[in-house]
């Protein structure tokens, strides 16, 4: 375990309680029960299909749970919608970045910050010297963006589009972090750098990761869950989950 | 995101001081039978290149929001023939007017909350079309198929609405006013939102902003525009029927948007006095049946050759000819000192 082994505390940022979500016949995600401390670091893993986006999607509230609850630091969210559930302090970033490609980088993030706060209908443009759009070029700087501040979105490359992914996810100062597939796309130059900004992370803030790359998953979590078939199949610590042989079996059976 | 450089804000700021001196040079019957008629048409087509361009939705309900504030105007015209019930002075009878347009836009807004695409196309129209009839239907406030007469609008300066000059300059400047309010609005954290739900309708939620109140955000702010071109079309036809604001009225500022171009706000006045031209001359040389025809080709060809309409030829031949846009220092352009 790294440098952020830190003990999470003791208050259940999230827990999910038979949680889940069809499609039609499809049964995405079944029966999933999870406690996630708060401050802890969850990494979640599995071969491709087994269910992870849509947990998240649950999570999110894009396509909420068919059954099942969820419960953010207390509070029942399963019937709330997804901008309810953002403002409640839920931040998540995309495996196929989603971003604003007609509006540049700085307004994407600030957009972002915005969303967070009230004054969302403000027909005022903001003055001179405003904290919001400061703040949102603090996590261009954060995210290595400040480059392509004025670049419009479609116009800047994948690596790039994923880093944007962040801050916006990050804007909003969340207190739960859900990142799908943060590394997915990136070079081995550009890989090092996530891993330090995900480090860099408060310790009080929940991360949930969904990562293929073991190396990132399991050097950057506390516990991970293994995913297949829409179920968990293993939770457990990463010095343990290596070892698994059931976690082996997904692995080298070439299930990715 | 659409912005001003200072050059564009220049040659603007020409442009208008051309319009604002056009009437030293233009006969009675240019300035306001075909700009001042493209200006306050123009606005309506405004109204839907504001809605398409910036939140991604196409709506036929344009003329009907125009037509609301057109017919609210007309039952509260202190001139009105027949008078109604409800007669005020201009001075409150025009204000109560776009407030109800903007009303009806908020109504569009949520009735069409959950469509898009051919959807809402669809809905628009029906709605459109269900106001017109109903329009035509209803004698006792919209006085049916002869709809309300004799509304001559406000005097200006102690000079009658109708003076072609006073026309001309109202409708100026209403039209340069919803112009520049389009743009500034974009640039605010509410129109900001607005090309965030066309770009992503998730990620904007995700990010805490409710994608529903915002659309019906933009249908008012859309009704309010269309509401003033409406109130003003009142005035220069003198009156409103329910064959004004019915099936054809309701295509011809979609077209006017299309022709103009539906990548800038300005499209959308290129469009309308480029159909107000052809409407005058062609009609009276070709027949005003063969009209629509002529239209219908010109729309074709315009949507063949440029998608974005006569503002996009523009645009590329100004990229032909003209440098490059010079790099605007991003965070003026998102805060108030920007241009
Ligand atoms: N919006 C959706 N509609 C229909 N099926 C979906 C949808 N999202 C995911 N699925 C299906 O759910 C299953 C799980 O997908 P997903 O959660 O994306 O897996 P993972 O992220 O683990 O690769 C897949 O079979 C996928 O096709
Ligand atoms: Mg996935």
């Amino acid at each position: 375990m790294t440098s952020n082994s830190a003990l999470p505390t003791d208050t259940d940022a999230l827990v999910l309680t038979g949680v889940g979500r069809r499609f039609g016949a499809l049964a995405a995600v079944s029966n999933v029960n999870m406690t996630i401390k708060q401050g802890e670091r969850r990494a979640v893993l599995g071969p491709n299909g087994a269910g992870k986006t849509t947990l998240f999607n649950t999570i999110c509230g894009d396509f909420p749970p068919t059954s099942g609850r969820i419960h953010l630091f207390g509070q029942d969210i399963s019937r709330l919608k997804p901008h309810q559930r953002a403002r409640l302090g839920i931040g998540r970033t995309y495996q196929t970045s989603l971003l604003f490609t007609g509006l540049s980088v700085l307004e994407n993030l600030y957009l972002a910050v915005r969303g967070a706060r009230k004054g969302r209908f403000s027909m005022l443009k903001a003055g001179p010297g405003d904290a919001d759009v400061a703040y949102a070029r603090a996590l261009a700087d954060r995210v290595r963006v400040t480059q392509l501040l004025s670049a419009q979105v479609d116009a800047i490359s994948h690596g790039q589009r994923r880093q944007v992914e962040i801050g916006m996810a990050l804007a909003g100062n969340p207190k739960l972090l859900m990142l799908d597939e943060p590394a997915a796309g990136l070079s081995a130059a550009e890989r090092p750098e996530l891993v330090a900004l995900i480090r860099s992370l408060p310790r009080d803030l929940t991360l949930v990761l969904i990562e293929h790359d073991m190396d990132v998953a399991l050097s950057n979590s506390d516990i991970v869950t293994v995913m297949k078939d829409g179920v968990v199949v293993v939770e457990n610590t990463p010095d343990l989950i290596a070892d698994d042989p059931v976690v082996q079996s997904i692995y080298l059976g070439g299930g990715h | 995101m659409i912005m001003m450089t200072n050059r564009q804000w220049l040659m603007t700021g020409a442009v208008v001081v051309l319009l604002l001196m056009l009437p030293l040079f233009l006969p009675n019957f240019w300035l306001a039978n075909i700009l001042g008629r493209a200006m306050v048409y123009g606005i309506v087509a405004l109204s839907l290149t504001f809605l398409a361009h910036y939140g991604g939705f196409i709506s036929l309900a344009q003329t009907m929001m125009a037509g609301v504030a057109g017919y609210a105007v007309a039952m509260m015209a202190p001139t009105a023939i027949p008078l109604g019930p409800l007669a005020m002075s201009y001075g409150y009878a025009i204000p109560l007017a776009v407030l109800a347009a903007t009303l009806t836009g908020a109504l569009v807004g949520l009735i069409a909350v959950n469509t898009r695409e051919i959807y809402l196309l669809m809905i628009t129209l029906a709605l459109a079309v269900g106001f017109s009839l109903f329009a035509q239907s209803n004698t006792q406030w919209f006085r049916g198929y002869e709809g309300i007469r004799n509304i001559v609008g406000p005097e200006v300066f102690g000079m009658p609405f109708r003076t072609h000059l006073v026309f001309y300059y109202v409708a100026l400047i209403t039209a340069v006013l919803m112009y520049l309010l389009v743009l500034y609005v974009v640039r605010t954290p509410f129109g900001l939102a607005l090309q965030a739900v066309r770009d992503s309708a998730r990620r904007t939620s995700a990010i805490g902003f409710s994608v529903a109140l915002h659309r019906i955000g933009a249908f008012a702010l859309a009704g309010f525009i269309a509401g003033c071109g409406g109130v003003l079309i009142t005035f220069y036809n003198i009156g409103i029927t329910p064959s004004s604001i019915g099936l054809w009225p309701t295509v011809a500022v979609l077209i006017m948007a299309v022709i103009g171009g539906l990548g800038h706000p300005l499209g959308a006045f290129l469009g309308a006095l480029i159909y107000a031209v052809m409407d005058t001359f062609a009609s009276s040389i070709i027949g005003h049946d063969r009209f629509n025809t002529l239209i219908g080709l010109v729309f074709l060809t315009i949507v063949l050759i440029s998608p974005d309409g006569v503002w996009g030829i523009g645009k590329r031949l100004a990229g032909l000819g003209g440098g490059k846009e010079p790099i605007t220092d991003p965070v003026a352009k998102l805060t108030a000192g920007g241009k």
